[in-house]
């Protein structure tokens, strides 16, 4: 940092503290407690009407304000309960009792530095609040938001495994060579990762421009912000959550068994010599998992300090052999009001996991290669365990295969990971109506993967005498954010100003080595110096640094209309030289239609707002270092010796920077009846320009080793409605039902490409022999399949009209194609078409929660429709070098011609439309019932609350789709292409279904 | 007093952070100032050599296509990738896989030759000491432009790095007699500088550019005549410098491949030489794979994917008699502990093919690190000093036929593959026309190259598609009725390239 920054960030902050004392000052002085209860209430914020003065009530419900205007008015906020605004009167000593939340429009709803009122809200956000979150056991608290927002898409990087990691995706895919998942914010903290569900408070989608425009660069995939729980006024209180949970896979494939499976071998290959077993190899690598999780936590807090303490430990055994995963986590958040003006805190998070892996998802299942999962449907039913010599198993149908139960069992793949999070703020008060906010935070994220593949999977690592590897990661980020708040009641009209800066720094650090030929299996990984040959070791750096300004004015007149400007300006180190610096403007309009005159008399409708926005946002998430020219080192050897070796790596890009979405907004919320019907209405479009791709229009004869260096060139659209409908629909003393509904639709279409070029793109494991399984082409959406157009069955004689088969000499029993050309040969250059689209057309979410005294039952169905599925797993099973499912019964015979299923001599391998599904599903994603002790019982127990519940996951689906899930994820993520490749099925973690055991108590 | 406290509490926090923005890549190499002693050529050089081991180059993609294309070598199994087999039968189009992968890599290794060859121009050391290293990058981009000129004809041609990208994705193609003469224009740097012998032969010696020079001009025969005496005369001084170059045939044939006793052998010219070790797929080479017999137990690796697999007339129209077709084919397999002649092959495996395979690239592979003999330990000769005698020979014969000196260099390969059997065959010749000669010594390097990778640029300097040779035709060892020799002497230049920059279109004919 240069001396002379320095010197101005401080004479800035000076000048702005430099009218701190000059005003006159009262106490008001009070305590706010819980209209029921009668508890004080811990953390209420006091603010003076149309100031930003304000502070928060302690431990007890206490507080003290000093105000410049004895004839002010005090707003008393409190999360779930209603506000209230009380006229001062001259009066020092103002006692209030809060009532639980009964109007949701009086919520507060945390919007990016800051909060509002529900009802204040001019952009689209969705709240989810935690009795959603934790309606049924989560490994991760993104997996709870899938059908609970509209708009939301949450996807599983790889079905159900054991640790994998949730991305969330919000209103559709607007990037392809940069991340398309949402920006996640934790108290504060930008780029966090997700705390345990049970620890959160309450979780904010903010998903037009004019929310997540705060988040300039890094708004354009929407904005999640998460708000974990704070210590509340009162005695100490104890909680302890605890669940337990029986897992099993959601369905298996029908495959064949070993007699089975000898005729279909000896169908196209009458040589085949049977094996003598019969082997459910599904059947063998699949077990009863369970998940345990236990929570403790501790709030409370003295006059001035509260706190929110608590432990977590999650327990998952897999569903597949020796897969599982462990976590232990513990969160602690300090707030202390040291004097009236300021305010402290401090925030930390620690979590170290343990995951046991298995490989799935294989980008080869070539010899020796393959994932547990994909092999055990391939593997020779009619081939036991075990050789003759007690080795283990190896299947030669094909390229040979070693046998999925050795390979779950002895290959090693364990990643332990400790994650550390720690954030410090400051909130001072520098006027009656100007606060000043600072915060300063840290996280780390070290990990260290180790692998071990053992010499006794003969084609594995057999031959290399077992290979070992370790990889280390460390990442760190540093966060400062530093921000004014200026609140000003006018005469009928309210203004909060916002001005900010902040500065965030990414560290990565990786390391990587390996060996093989080892002595013994037994050393694991942890003896590489014990292989025979070492493995090439890398390791590596990469920063990169965003510094940002950011504003925002909102204004409400007359609480009628409202309106919203934020702009950000943001600097990004990943971007050209020119190209660092950008600027995101957003603006929105909200219409209180309810508060004006002629509506009000209206009786039915208690609420009716328009809403408006149209904003620009950013997507920096490339990696560093991209615009720079680059030599890059590359294997090579001389006279058998390796040796160092530099090759042009890149070209220096200078015009490299932000992809930019175009987002408007309309939206309008409507409440009849008292709010007992609340309706959500948005329709949005989404121009995402400068979209990063490969550029492939560089020629591949300059010769740089990365000749796609990152271009912005393309267009995506996305333009969508969502719809949100709460229903009360009983709501007696003992019985209430009510309803929440959403849906949602994304249309998505590639608008641009690189000279209109077609890209096609891969996502078949290498051993498919399959280049193109999906493309972008202009004007179609993004990543649809290309392939073949299936026709049926060839029945002999003459070709159907239009009709061909990609053999010159067919036989009755083939497969028969669209002959698009009409040359009368199936051709991969002139015959192959879109054949589907993965983008969904809906999806939806409803819950329905019915209460009966002290029972509560929740019914949560959740689903998608149209979107189509390319299954790699049955063209794999179909090609005749594996095991087959058992569509294969019912192949093509001379006496059986009435089918879809060819000869089971054909051996299918090419992309085509005989394997596109249609994924649709309605599942039962959750059904809980809860038992809560009445309180005369707990109270002799000497508890605040006991409840009990028993609740199902995924226990029914409704689909056509014929693979184990229509839930499916191969190559979403990781990969180069994760963003456009949806609706592939190959090799994924099964997806699972439990049935939950869960007790909460209070104390 | 205890304001300023808080104040500077706040103040302390909250000016961390500000930066310029700037990128400091560590552990990343910049361009600048790399280049500062002869290390840092010789380290830009091996990155050529890097990139010619890689997947995309020898190890698959761009070999693969050459042997496919040739009359020798046919698909194996009828369920392998499609842009395999449209190689073999001459249906290739312009975004055929193989080619969209091997071209990009062809001009990765002239990059890495043009940059260090721009490099070595900053490296503030004398000629005659940076020269020799240098010349190695001006061997590597002759031999990557022969390359690639022999396959696609006229083609885009940079000699130094590209820094200004507009000007070179505008340029035109170089007409092919240009390419030629850049190309022997590097090889004379290279003799000129290079020493006479390299430690290993992986790296080029004057030897391997006086030879390449030969061979250039011997392809070029096919434009003019008067090449052939310039091929002679290089061929020649090499022959006459046996000696001192360290240059010698291979007494056991076998010896030649197997990667255990070829690092000794002085018959190779330049290698690939792969050592059982790599990056990914640098270092990968998949000819054992490709070529060996699926399920064959007979090798650790477990056998090969039987992919690239001669028709049965190569193997029925070789003389038994003849040692090198010993050695170049197996026509027997082990299943299940049993010796299989190869007409009982159906069945070991869907995918096999009851036809004798190659040998030469998995019968003594040494040490591999992947299934199947991937990451082998093959040196794969890109030319051997057999080859030389053979240019001498043909080159000889079509400047002054019938000539006992020609036929003494041909009787010599001959007499090598005698001696691994000792066989009568093949015999001495003699007293051949000029016309018997030239047809006897393509022949002669048919057998001696067999799966060598050479055969396909015979066929296309010397139009063998075409009358009287006919290759394809019916008396052919591959019918292959699609082959159009106004068409498929050539390959087509990726589709994408000719969009990338227009100036480059049209393709080559028929594409």
């Amino acid at each position: 940092m240069s001396q002379n920054n320095s010197i101005k960030k401080i004479s800035t902050c000076l000048f702005l503290l430099a009218s701190l004392f000059a005003f006159s000052q009262q106490k008001v002085t009070g305590k706010v407690t819980d209209g029921n209860s009668k508890f004080g209430l811990p953390t209420v914020t006091i603010q003076v009407k149309g100031t930003s003065n304000g502070t928060t009530s302690d431990f007890d419900g206490n507080y003290t304000i000093t105000v410049s205007n004895a004839d002010a008015i005090l707003v008393f906020s409190y999360l779930g309960y209603a506000s209230q605004e009380v006229k001062i009167n001259k009066r020092s000593i103002i006692n209030i009792s809060l009532a639980e939340n009964e109007n949701l429009l009086n919520e507060i709803v945390v919007v990016g530095y800051g909060s509002v009122k529900k009802s204040d809200i001019t952009g689209a956000v969705s709240s989810v609040k935690s009795e959603e979150l934790n309606a049924f056991p989560v490994l991760d608290a993104a997996q709870a938001l899938q059908g609970r927002a509209a708009g939301v898409s949450v996807q599983s990087n790889n079905g159900g495994e054991p640790g994998t990691p949730i991305s969330v995706k919000i209103r559709g895919n607007t990037s392809i060579g940069a991340s398309s998942s949402a920006l996640i914010v934790v108290d504060g903290f930008v780029g966090a990762n997700m705390p345990q569900a049970n620890d959160i408070e309450s979780l904010e989608v903010l998903k037009d421009a004019s929310a997540t425009a705060i988040y300039g660069s890094r708004g354009s995939n929407g904005v999640i912000l998460v708000t974990t729980k704070k210590g509340k006024k009162g005695r100490l209180s104890v909680e302890l959550n605890s669940t337990y949970s029986a897992q099993t896979t959601s369905e298996r494939l029908d495959l064949l068994n070993a007699d089975q499976f000898g005729d279909y071998q000896t169908a196209i290959n009458p040589a085949y010599v049977r094996g003598t077993a019969n082997t459910d190899w599904q059947d063998l690598i699949y077990k009863t998992g369970s998940t345990a999780n236990h929570q403790l936590s501790f709030s409370g807090g003295t006059d001035k300090v509260n706190f929110y303490a608590s432990g977590t430990y999650f327990d998952q055994d897999g569903v597949v052999l020796n897969s599982g995963f462990n976590r232990t986590s513990f969160l602690s958040n300090i707030d202390a009001q040291i004097t009236d003006k300021l305010k402290l805190g401090f925030n930390a998070f620690g979590s170290r996991s343990e995951k046991q892996g298995i490989s799935t998802q294989a980008d080869t299942g070539g010899r020796g290669s393959g994932d547990v999962v994909s092999i055990a449907f391939r593997f020779s039913p009619d081939l036991g365990l075990f050789n003759a010599n007690g080795s283990n198993s190896v299947d030669f149908l094909r390229d040979g295969i070693d046998n999925p139960v050795a390979v779950a069992k002895e290959s090693i793949d364990e990643t332990k990971t400790d994650n550390y999070r720690a954030n410090f703020y400051a909130n001072y008060d520098l006027l009656e109506n100007l606060t000043f906010k600072t915060t300063f935070g840290f996280s780390t994220i070290n990990e260290t993967r180790g692998t071990y593949k053992p010499s006794t999977l003969e084609l594995t690592a057999g031959q290399q005498g077992g290979i070992g590897a370790i990889a280390n990661a460390r990442m760190t980020n540093v966060l400062s954010e530093n921000y004014l708040t200026y609140t000003k009641d006018l005469d009928k009209s309210k203004l909060t100003l916002l001005a900010g800066y902040s500065y965030q720094k990414n560290t990565t650090e990786r390391s990587s080595a390996g060996a093989q030929g080892f002595t013994s299996d037994s050393f694991s990984y942890y003896n590489l110096g014990g292989g025979a040959t070492p493995l090439p070791p890398a390791s590596s750096l990469t920063e990169t640094e965003i510094l940002s300004q950011f504003g925002r004015l909102n204004y409400d007149y007359n609480d009628k209309y409202l309106l919203t400007l934020t702009a950000r300006r943001d600097g990004a180190s990943n971007f050209a030289a020119n190209e660092k610096y950008a600027f995101f403007p957003s603006g929105a309009f909200g219409w209180k239609v309810s508060n004006e005159e002629f509506i009000k008399n209206i009786e039915q409708i208690s609420n009716l707002k328009l809403r408006v926005s149209y904003g620009v946002t950013g997507n920096p998430s490339i990696s560093p270092y991209q615009s720079l020219a680059s030599f890059n080192n590359i294997y090579a050897a001389v006279g058998g010796q390796t040796v160092n070796a530099v090759v042009p790596n890149q070209s220096a890009n200078p015009t490299l920077k932000w992809e930019s979405s175009y987002q408007s907004n309309f939206g309008i919320d409507l409440g009849l009846f008292n709010s007992k019907i609340s309706l959500s209405l948005d329709y949005y479009n989404i121009d995402t320009k400068d979209v990063i791709l490969g550029d492939t229009g560089q020629p591949e004869y300059f010769g740089f080793l990365n000749n796609q260096s990152l271009k912005n060139i393309g267009e995506i659209n996305n333009k969508g409605l969502e719809i949100s409908l709460s229903t009360k629909n009983i709501s007696t003393d003992n019985f209430s039902w009510k309803t929440d509904f959403n849906w949602s639709k994304n249309r998505n279409k590639m608008v641009t490409l690189i000279g209109g070029e077609d890209v096609f793109l891969n996502a078949a494991p290498g051993h498919f022999l399959r280049d193109e399984t999906h493309l972008l082409r202009e004007g179609e959406a993004v990543g649809v399949f290309w392939g073949y157009d299936y026709q049926g069955v060839y029945q002999g004689g003459a070709l159907p009209t239009g009709t061909g088969t990609l053999t010159a000499n067919a036989a009755p029993g083939d497969e028969l194609f669209t002959d698009i050309d009409g040359d009368g040969k199936i051709t991969s250059s002139d015959d192959r078409k879109i054949i589907g689209d993965p983008n969904q057309d809906w999806t939806m979410g409803i819950t329905n929660t019915f209460t009966y005294k002290n029972i509560d039952l929740n019914i949560f169905f959740q689903g998608a429709y149209g979107g189509d599925i390319m299954s790699l797993t049955h063209l794999e099973l179909a090609n005749g070098n594996s095991n087959s499912t058992t569509e294969v019964l019912n192949a093509w015979t001379p006496s059986n011609t009435n089918t879809n299923v060819p000869s089971a001599k054909v051996r299918a391998n090419d992309i085509s439309s005989r394997f596109v599904y249609d994924g649709s599903y309605i599942r039962l994603k959750n059904i809980a019932l809860g038992y809560t002790l009445p309180s005369d019982i707990t109270k002799k127990l000497g508890m605040d609350n006991v409840r009990l519940s028993v609740s199902g996951q995924n226990l029914l689906t409704f689909t056509d789709y014929p693979g184990l899930d229509p839930e499916v994820s191969y190559k979403a993520s990781g990969s180069q292409n994760s963003n456009v490749n949806q609706g592939f099925d190959y090799g994924n973690y099964p997806n699972i279904q439990s049935v939950s055991f869960s007790l909460n108590l209070k104390f | 007093m205890k304001t300023y406290k808080y104040l500077f509490l706040l103040i302390g926090l909250s000016i961390i952070g500000c930066s310029n923005l700037e990128e400091e890549p560590v552990g990343l190499l910049a361009p600048e100032g790399f280049f500062k002693s002869t290390k840092d050529i010789q380290t830009a050089v091996n990155g050529a050599y890097g990139h010619l081991t890689h997947e995309n180059w020898w190890g698959r993609k761009g070999s693969l296509p050459i042997m496919l294309r040739s009359d020798m070598v046919a698909i194996g199994d009828p369920n392998t990738a499609q842009r395999r087999r449209d190689h073999d039968t001459f249906e290739v189009a312009d975004d055929n896989g193989m080619i969209t992968e091997s071209w990009p890599r062809s001009y990765q290794v002239i990059a890495a030759a043009n940059q260090a060859i721009a490099g070595a121009a900053s490296v503030n050391v004398a000629d005659d000491i940076k020269n020799k290293i240098t010349a190695q990058a001006y061997f590597i981009r002759a031999f990557t432009y022969f390359q690639l000129v022999r396959l696609y004809g006229d083609i885009p041609y940079l000699d130094k790095p590209v820094t200004n990208a507009e000007e070179a994705g505008s340029i035109s193609k170089t007409a092919t007699a240009d390419v030629y003469t850049n190309i022997i224009a590097d090889l004379v740097f290279a003799k000129t500088w290079l020493p006479d012998v390299q430690p290993v032969r992986s790296m080029p010696s004057k030897a391997s550019a006086q030879s390449y020079l030969a061979l250039v001009y011997l392809t070029m025969g096919q434009f003019d005549n008067a090449n052939f005496n310039k091929a002679y005369l290089e061929a020649k001084e090499v022959i006459q410098n046996e000696g001192k170059y360290q240059l010698a045939l291979e007494p056991d044939f076998q010896n030649l491949f197997n990667a255990d006793k070829v690092d000794a052998s002085k018959e190779p010219l330049f290698v690939l030489d792969y050592n059982a070790f790599g990056d990914g797929d640098y270092g990968r080479d998949f000819q054992p794979a490709l070529t060996g017999i699926r399920n064959d137990e007979r090798n650790s690796t477990g056998g090969g994917w039987s992919v690239a697999v001669p028709t049965l007339a190569v193997y029925n129209s070789w003389n038994n008699l003849d040692y090198r077709k010993a050695v170049s084919f197996d026509d027997t397999m082990l299943y299940r502990g049993a010796v299989v002649p190869y007409t009982d092959f159906l069945g070991k495996h869907p995918s096999i093919v009851a036809r004798p395979h190659i040998a030469k690239y998995t019968r003594h592979i040494g040490l591999s690190l992947d299934g199947n003999g991937r990451k082998s330990s093959i040196n794969y000769a890109m030319m051997r000093y057999a080859e030389v005698l053979l240019i001498a020979a043909e080159a000889l014969n079509e400047t002054s036929p019938g000539s006992s000196e020609a036929n003494g260099y041909v009787n010599r390969v001959r007499a090598r593959a005698r001696s691994g059997n000792g066989s009568s065959f093949p015999a001495d010749v003699s007293g051949l026309s000029q016309s018997d000669f030239r047809t006897m010594v393509l022949e002669d390097r048919k057998w001696e190259f067999a799966f060598e990778f050479i055969r396909w640029f015979d066929i296309t300097r010397r139009k063998m598609g075409d009358a009287p040779y006919n290759v394809f035709g019916a008396g052919g060892l591959e019918q292959r009725p699609n082959f159009n020799s106004a068409r498929d002497y050539l390959l087509p230049i990726p589709g994408d390239e000719l969009q990338r920059n227009p100036n480059l279109m049209p393709n080559n004919s028929g594409y």
